[in-house]
């Protein structure tokens, strides 16, 4: 029996199956914030600072909000600016990257110009000064977010192209007549996905908990929306008076979902890597 | 390796959650007191640490150049003060005089009184100060002398204002202005450490740190007799803390943190003049061009409507307002507070929710689409309103508003951001703002029609009156202060019909008191709008309690 187990945990299916339950989470969480009445974490000023119970989770606030429902639903934004972040830095980088190995000469000097001044000002700074720029709110943190996880990624595409671009298949197929649109597309991005998209998933914590860090230090979302960072920095008004749940479930929840984010990241790593795929 | 760094991160914020939350448990309040008990030892048994709030300490303390822009200079006197009771009594002055025409201000000033550097106060000193504020108006937002022709000594003691046209505040700005040695003025050191007759002087200004001032033991009025005094500047949450391991002797703290003990002080609750409320712009939506042709949208299609101010005002239920979000610190007010001999408190009764709802139908606002909010032709009956980010009870106050009219069918979207924002948005939303001041003119600022779009916080609503125009008008010419008070009180009620602003409350200052300090209640005034620095101006009269 335990034989059999143990061949049926192999370490393929253990893989596959943290990835599932860590995805099957997140996906929850945005759902649930997604498609949750804002009543839930309505005001009710008769239930102000309730410490953890059944009813309450998570506690209560100072306007007697539920604390489980708002983490719920903060997690739930961060998230979503996560998936938007990511699909937005993952095409700029996608397409950074591939013309500056392919083109070369001054295209490649422009991208690698750009990641240069992107990754010189630190991130924190870029970050605030964006959104400050865009009136802050939800369209500034998203903004913000989108338009600087890119470089990383960039690097890594461009890095992997030029590898690929001097491969004898690649260089057959110029010879057989095709342009180098056609190259990039049929020989080139295929044999990248498995790093970008890897790239792609690992992208997500970082812009979690950026969104959480301008929004804590007051540049992203106003007070009025539930999102993690409006509610961490909230709670530290309160915590000099022993209110600690206010801090510690919402923070635990914004840790567990960038430590699953990153645990999905590196699994992938594993099925979809060419060196270990089929370990 | 990855897995190993997880889970030491996890086991560390489970132990701060269990640290943290071990703080809030009676077993660890034994300690705390330990350790308070050590710091009184440490104290010694005639100076003080206080807080009281968070940013004074950042500017000039020059009287010349506004320093203590919060209540009255206690480094340097003007010529008169008020008393507990809200009335003018003399400062430096022993009596004055108003003329018929109320154009001349004569001040009597007391005789022997001395400067920190041992100089005698004389009119001269006092005519300078006023000339260098007037040649220097625009470093002086607190002292507006603009209405001034002259000053003149006329004897050693007697000092001659001469007004350009009658401006009855103006007694109020000689309470409001200290006065500074002619001999040893200095622009420069004065900022950091000014000169005057006041009941004590500096001994060390570090600018956004601490104040430390010491007793003037020559004051004229007798020395204080605590001798020494630290003011700390920290943010709220830092300085309960503080206060909480014993190291503060006064700390001002939000009506929030009301309902909290701490060990060896006890709470006091000040009475202020301080009220807040939250603007109801009164236009109808429009475009407006200032000069540099820049244009603006002002007013607001739901609050420009008589029938939705009217029902905000006695539709909401102010004192369930306050318990919410103040904890019930705080009066309801739905005007300026009667500690002011200017406020017209004539009241109404407040959250009949019916009555209310009877003026909205009239004015035909029904809820159609049955979504609890009512409309007219299309319109919603919602507006925002602005709360400043640094002024958290500002949005509790706003957020309970919200809560209570609800139940009217009128939304209110409750906004938290920047002065900057609140002030563009001023002209066509609502913001909750904070007034406090001995002070009618800010009847002028609020309501005086002129006033609209020109500067910044003034009569943002875009509130038009002409007959309470012409009453201000009347207030400021008045001859004698009480013309003056019976011409404010007019235009108070005048404006008062159209409702242009929903008067919340009247907030009162919370403090955190050492036992073993006497703040002399008796002899605070009424706190003017200060963010909790008000209560420092009678320290003269705190006590230690011998144990």
């Amino acid at each position: 029996m335990n034989k059999k187990m143990d061949k049926f945990w192999n370490r393929k299916r253990k893989t596959c199956f943290v990835i599932g339950v860590a995805g099957a989470y997140l996906i929850l969480v945005l759902a649930a914030g997604l498609w949750m009445s804002p009543e839930r974490y309505g005001v009710d000023y008769n239930a102000k600072f309730t410490a953890p119970c059944l009813a309450h989770p998570f506690g209560t606030d100072q306007m007697g909000r539920d604390m489980f429902f708002r983490s719920v639903k903060g997690l739930s934004n961060s998230i979503l600016i996560g998936i938007l972040a990511s699909s937005v830095s993952s095409f700029i980088a996608l397409v950074f990257g591939v013309t500056a190995a392919i083109k070369g000469g001054k295209a490649d000097g422009f991208v690698n110009w750009c990641v240069d001044v992107c990754m010189g000002i630190p991130h924190l700074v870029l970050l605030i000064l964006i959104s400050f720029m865009m009136g802050r709110g939800g369209k500034g943190v998203m903004t913000a977010v989108a338009l600087t996880h890119w470089p990383e990624l960039t690097r890594l595409v461009r890095a992997e192209v030029l590898q690929i671009r001097s491969a004898p298949y690649v260089k057959a197929s110029y010879r057989m007549g095709k342009t180098r649109f056609q190259a990039a597309k049929e020989h080139m991005i295929p044999q990248v996905l498995p790093v970008y998209l890897i790239g792609v998933v690992l992208l997500f914590p970082h812009a979690i908990m950026h969104e959480a860090a301008i929004t804590f230090l007051g540049f992203g979302f106003s007070a009025e929306v539930p999102a993690i960072g409006v509610i961490l920095s909230e709670s530290m008004k309160h915590i000099a008076t022993g209110k600690w749940w206010m801090a510690v479930f919402p923070g635990l929840m914004l840790l567990l979902a960038v430590v699953l984010f990153d645990l999905i990241g590196e699994n992938l790593k594993r099925l979809l890597h060419p060196n270990s795929g089929n370990e | 390796m990855k897995k190993k760094k997880t889970a030491v991160v996890f086991w560390m914020i489970f132990l701060l959650g269990f640290a943290v939350s071990a703080c809030g448990q009676p077993k660890d309040q034994g300690k705390d007191s330990e350790r308070q008990r050590d710091g009184e030892k440490e104290a010694s048994s005639d100076s003080i640490v206080c807080y009281v709030g968070h940013g004074f300490w950042d500017g000039s303390l020059d009287p010349v150049k506004g320093g203590f822009s919060y209540g009255y200079d206690f480094i340097n006197n003007g010529l008169v003060r008020v008393n507990p009771d809200s009335e003018y009594e003399g400062d430096l002055a022993e009596s004055w005089e108003i003329s018929q025409d109320a154009l001349v201000y004569t001040y009597q000033l007391k005789e022997g009184i001395a400067f920190h550097d041992g100089s005698k106060l004389t009119a001269e000193d006092v005519v300078f100060t006023y000339e260098t504020v007037m040649a220097n108006q625009g470093q002086n937002e607190k002292v507006d002398l603009s209405k001034v022709e002259k000053v003149e000594a006329l004897d050693t003691y007697t000092v001659q204002f001469t007004l350009k046209e009658p401006f009855s505040p103006f007694l109020d700005s000689t309470a409001q202005l200290g006065i500074v040695p002619k001999e040893s003025y200095d622009r420069e050191s004065f900022d950091q450490m000014p000169v005057g007759t006041g009941p004590w002087k500096v001994i060390q200004y570090d600018t956004e740190q601490q104040l430390i001032v010491e007793a003037n033991e020559t004051y004229f009025e007798g020395a204080p007799q605590i001798k020494r005094v630290t003011f700390v500047d920290m943010d709220n949450e830092a300085a309960f803390s503080n206060a909480k391991s014993g190291q503060l002797d006064v700390v001002m703290v939000q009506p929030a943190y009301g309902v909290e003990t701490l060990e060896g002080m006890h709470m006091e609750k000040l009475e202020t003049m301080d009220v807040r409320n939250i603007s109801l712009p009164y236009r109808e939506p429009e475009t407006i061009t200032d000069e540099e042709g820049k244009t603006y949208t002002v007013g607001n299609p739901v609050t420009s409507d008589i029938a939705v101010r009217k029902a905000l005002s006695v539709g909401v239920n102010r004192q369930e307002v306050i318990d919410h979000a103040f904890n019930g610190v705080g009066r309801p007010a739905e005007g300026w507070t009667d500690n002011l001999i200017w406020g017209n408190t004539a009241s109404y009764e407040d959250g009949q929710v019916e009555e209310a709802e009877k003026i909205l139908e009239e004015a035909g606002w029904t809820d159609q689409d049955k979504d609890g909010i009512r409309e007219k032709d299309g319109v919603k009956c919602a507006f925002e309103v602005y709360t400043p980010a640094d002024e958290q009870d500002r949005y509790m106050l706003a957020a309970a508003v919200a809560e209570n009219v609800k139940s009217l069918g009128i939304e209110i979207q409750v906004k938290q951001t920047t002065w900057d924002e609140i002030t563009e948005n001023a002209y066509s939303q609502g913001v909750v703002w904070g007034y406090g001041q001995y002070s009618p003119m800010v009847i002028d600022s609020l309501f005086q029609s002129e006033h609209f779009g020109k500067q910044a916080y003034q009569n943002t609503n875009g509130y038009q009156n002409q007959e309470v125009d012409a009453l201000i008008e009347k207030a400021i010419s008045a001859n004698s202060q009480e013309n003056a008070v019976k011409a404010w009180k007019e235009v108070q009620t005048a404006y008062e019909e159209d409702y242009p602003y929903l008067f919340l409350v009247n907030i009162e200052h919370c403090y955190f008191v050492s036992d073993r300090l006497d703040i002399s209640v008796d002899t605070q005034i009424p706190h003017p709008h200060g963010h909790g620095m008000p209560i420092i101006c009678n320290m003269k009269d705190w006590t230690i309690r011998e144990k």
